[in-house]
């Protein structure tokens, strides 16, 4: 009862008009950034970053996550219309979706598929509804080395799941731990890495950082591709109705496809691509007819769809109970939070029940809000993926340039920014995972005051570690995974996840 | 393995991070590395650089093993990626002298046609609207002061 009346307060926190206006604004750009291929919603979550901080907390909360979700519901329009995924989460519904628009059902398919997001998302609300507070008191009684070894867990997960070679995720994760230590340590006054620099002893500020590996990166990356005018099919508002047999066949796998989104996203990676190809697998494994998948099976197209919706907010869980980003759109996220001063993780239900509950309420409005959206307007943003990207692209790097320097009026922010935009170029060029490496820097801190805090309660006998269950079946579960991961080619088995580099952005 | 193999780009950066990896953990030292009971501030750096080192020199064994591929950019890419990154530190230097609006202006249209947008009214218009566009985002609604440069 106490949480229905927290929701109760956190429905009237939100009916504000800059509330209402914010989640708005973040499902209508989430929506544009998914209809558009090549610029994703963590670019789009960093580049927003700067304007969040003119509104309070849970604004730019609401703001960054309707983003993250309207990019869930938007991406699917290009893959059904033009068979080019607006996003990585919705490369697998080009396989079903563009051969039911070739059959003339493109409409039955977007209208299904904005449905399965609203259920999904509801779902995937009402699962983080009820999770969060229930972890957030359980992670009330972790110590340093509960999450160190939650640390070291998400790490070995990410390095693997986010490259197609581990060792390159690996690097990236403990090159992002490595910036995170310049700047004067907190624990003893030190100053590290500074090479004599002032401004480096402040540390490296986050904010350009992102905003050049993921917002400049990809503007650079964009631009360096040849530009081939996509043909957009047209849908009329009465072509969306589905048909009964459609509606049947698409109840099971969106629910299937929410429960099991929410809980692949509470994994580290990029849980959205991944929810998304094993939804796909699961409803291909029990069809009746599996050899309609890839010919147009409603199932294929309605299952990850909603799987990749419920995604986003089951990855939302950890970062809110244990303040541990499992994916980089979380990683934004957790950045945005601190910038307002606020540290999510166990103690944020007692500290500030308000942002939470204000921000789930704000996400039941904002699922209904991109519902509202996404039907009527359907052909509407089906034109925005035909928009050159010679227009579009200039206008967003010198938002990029002018917003990275408001924030703190630093023309040093703005070197950096086009710094790591280069270098992010390049590492996406040679395969190196981005994600990884934001989660890295953002995790630094928290990990080393973690290690520290062990060894120091362990007076450096390590072996301790095994007598606190949870730390040990977190390595275990580690351990247990690398094993698997590495011995699988041995037995002739092929490891069943591997993802894209630009998947895992 | 070709001769090319060994000098590509990708290949000097595997070198770097192990360098950069043995740099970090011989510095981290430096900053006293304390015991494992006591740790210093330059323990947890050690071993990210440690990490840093042997992450890299498998990554560049396996890179000097592999095939050459092909060039990550050609020569057109190449020069718009140059062209790219040169106005954006143009924009960084000529900011504060002229201001953000002017400065903008002259980076759409650049962009622009860095990107082949055709013509020339075009890119004046989405360079028009681009600097229209900041100025009523961020000092009309935002009320964040920028440097105006010459329009002050």
């Amino acid at each position: 009862m106490e949480g229905l009346g927290l929701l109760y307060s956190g429905f009237v926190n939100s009916f504000t008009v800059v509330n209402l206006f914010a989640c708005f604004i973040g499902a209508l750009i989430g929506t544009i950034v998914g209809v558009l291929p090549g610029l994703g919603p963590t670019a789009t979550m960093a580049l927003m970053l700067p304007f969040t901080l003119k509104f309070g907390v849970t604004t730019g909360l609401i703001m960054m996550t309707g983003v993250w979700y309207g990019a869930m519901y938007g991406g699917s329009t290009t893959s059904i219309l033009i068979n080019i995924p607006g996003e990585a989460a919705s490369v697998v519904t080009c396989l079903d979706g563009y051969q039911m628009c070739k059959k003339g059902r493109a409409g039955a398919a977007l209208a299904l598929v904005a449905i399965g997001s609203f259920v999904a998302g509801t779902i995937g609300i009402l699962g983080l509804q009820f999770f969060a507070p229930v972890l957030g008191n359980a992670a009330l009684s972790f110590g340093p080395p509960e999450f160190l070894c939650f640390m070291i867990f998400a790490f070995v997960l990410l390095s693997n799941l986010s490259a197609e070679a581990p060792l390159k995720g690996a690097l990236m994760i403990v090159f992002g731990l490595f910036l995170s230590t310049i700047g004067i340590n907190p624990m003893d006054s030190y100053p590290r890495f500074t090479l004599g620099s002032e401004t480096l002893m402040q540390g490296i500020d986050f904010l350009p950082i992102a905003m050049g590996l993921f917002g400049i990166s990809e503007i650079l990356s964009i631009a360096l591709e040849k530009y081939v005018k996509p043909q957009v099919n047209k849908i009329r508002l009465r072509e969306l109705y589905p048909s009964r047999e459609e509606v049947r066949r698409s109840v099971f796998p969106m629910l299937r496809g929410s429960i099991l989104g929410f809980f692949v996203g509470l994994l580290p990676g990029p849980c959205t691509v991944i929810s998304t190809f094993v939804s796909y697998a699961l409803e291909k494994r029990i069809s009746k007819t599996p050899e309609e998948f890839g010919q147009g099976a409603v199932e294929g197209v309605v299952g990850p769809e909603s799987a990749n919706n419920s995604a986003v907010m089951g990855s939302m869980v950890p970062l809110l109970t244990l303040g541990i980003p499992f994916a980089a759109p979380s990683a934004i996220m957790l950045a945005g939070l601190r910038m307002h001063n606020v540290e999510p993780g166990p103690m944020l239900f007692t500290t500030h029940p308000d942002v939470f509950w204000t921000f789930i309420a704000a996400m039941y409005l904002g699922n209904f809000m991109l519902l509202i959206l996404n039907l009527p307007l359907v052909g509407a943003f089906a034109k925005i993926a035909v928009i050159r990207p010679q227009i579009l692209m200039p206008i967003i790097s010198l938002i990029c340039l002018v917003g990275v320097y408001s924030v703190r009026n630093s023309l040093f922010d703005v070197w950096m920014m086009i710094i790591a935009g280069v270098i992010g170029l390049f590492l996406r060029k040679w395969k190196f995972p981005i994600a990884p490496f934001i989660i890295g820097v953002v995790l630094g801190p928290t990990t080393e005051n973690s290690l520290r805090q062990t060894l120091m309660m362990f007076k450096g006998d390590m072996s301790l570690v095994s007598d606190r269950p949870i730390s040990i079946t977190l390595l275990a579960l580690a351990t247990a995974f690398l094993a698997f991961k590495f011995t699988a080619p041995f037995f002739g088995k092929k490891f069943p996840l591997k993802i894209e580099e630009d998947d895992a952005l | 393995m070709g001769k090319a193999a060994r000098f590509r780009l990708a290949t000097c950066f595997d070198f770097l991070m192990l360098v950069l990896g043995i740099v970090i953990a011989v510095t981290s030292l430096g900053y006293g590395f304390g015991s494992f009971g006591r740790p210093g501030s330059g323990l947890y750096p050690f071993f990210i650089g440690v990490a840093i080192a042997v992450f890299a020199f498998f990554i560049l064994i396996s890179e000097l093993r592999s095939d050459t591929p092909k060039p990550v950019l050609d020569r057109e890419g190449a020069i718009t990626l140059i062209l790219m990154t040169a106005t954006f530190c143009l924009w960084i230097v000529a900011m504060p002298l002229l201001g953000y609006v002017v400065v903008t202006l002259l980076a759409a249209y650049a962009f622009c046609k860095i990107m082949k947008l055709e013509g020339w009214w075009k890119p004046l218009a989405v360079s028009g609207g681009t600097a229209l566009f900041i100025y009523l985002l961020f000092d009309y609604w935002m009320y964040i002061d920028l440097p105006r440069g010459i329009l002050e």
